[in-house]
């Protein structure tokens, strides 16, 4: 007599043992119903950090700068020439700013040729 | 102001896929809204970098994992390992329609959920997410891969070492219940 239980039994759990897999599956593809706030979007959008706004004015820095670097570079040449004394250092500096001047000055003509 | 109404509209296209994701990925509702608002916020962060709208789903189930993992971690600070399942707003199988089932197999099925849905939160945290991706979200190993950013054979043989996690575990409660059942009867 409980032998025949313990069949009945064993053979339950097999078939049981069968159906696990389908449920299991079934109830990992169960999707939850979470309840979701009607102004939830809204709120979210709310907490947005601002974005720094893009300036549409025109900065001129560069430009300034190299203006800047010309004149400095003339001034440099000038004062060189007034003090010249016919040492050969004299005139290596002063054709490493004559250089420097002139590609300021090409590197200048050509940048605002480009912005046209 | 633009920018945000498309944000707003981005938000009620994927809260649904958020929520759900993190329902299952913490097994509570507790913070629910504050951890979905934080996977939007990071995305709305992120978005200067991304490209292509395909991938916003990818990148939302990537961040989705990531504040997931954040409040296990957080959890796991607090020391509070209880997952509460049994709370009273986590009841969300109690909503799931059973039209053609009778009472006792509803209330077998439901059981039945819950021990899934415990021993889902028993599993590591690579396999739970991989196993709700899969099964519940219906992704593929390759979005899944892409997502997580892992290989597709490491996707496979965690989403199998989690299924067969979740089946031991289950055959040893209903042994141990029937076992039970067979002790009172007797």
């Amino acid at each position: 007599m409980h032998d025949e239980q313990l069949d009945h039994d064993n053979s339950a759990a097999i078939e049981h043992d069968d159906n696990l897999d389908p449920r299991l599956t079934r109830a990992l593809e169960t999707v939850p119903l979470p309840s979701i706030p009607a102004d939830f979007a809204a709120r979210v959008a709310n907490l947005l950090p601002a974005r720094r706004p893009v300036s549409l004015t025109p900065t001129h820095y560069g430009q300034n700068a190299i203006l800047m670097g010309i004149f400095l570079t003339l001034a440099a040449l000038l004062l060189l020439a007034l003090h010249a004394t016919g040492h050969a250092m004299f005139d290596l500096l002063e054709s490493l700013l004559l250089a420097q001047f002139v590609a300021l000055a090409v590197w200048f003509t050509i940048w605002r040729h480009s912005l046209r | 102001m633009h920018a945000d109404l498309t944000f707003e509209q981005v938000v009620r296209d994927h809260q649904d896929m958020v929520f759900r994701t993190l329902l299952r990925l913490t097994g509570s509702r507790e913070h629910l809204d504050d951890l979905a608002q934080d996977v939007f916020l990071r995305l709305y962060r992120t978005l200067p970098n991304f490209r292509g709208d395909a991938l916003i789903t990818t990148y939302l189930y990537r961040i989705a994992v990531n504040v997931a993992q954040d409040e296990w971690k957080r959890r796991r600070r607090d020391r509070n390992t209880h997952i509460s399942l049994s709370d009273d707003t986590s009841d969300w199988q109690d909503r799931l329609p059973h039209p053609d089932h009778n009472a006792e197999q509803q209330i077998q099925e439901r059981e039945f959920q819950q021990s899934v849905e415990e021993q889902l939160q028993r599993l590591s945290q690579v396999e739970r997410t991989i196993l709700v991706l899969y099964h519940q979200e219906e992704r593929s190993y390759e979005q899944i891969a892409s997502a997580l950013g892992m290989p597709i054979g490491t996707i496979r043989t965690h989403l199998h070492r989690g299924r067969k996690k979740l089946r031991e575990a289950l055959q040893q409660r209903q042994t141990k219940e029937r076992r039970t059942t067979c002790t009172t009867n007797s």
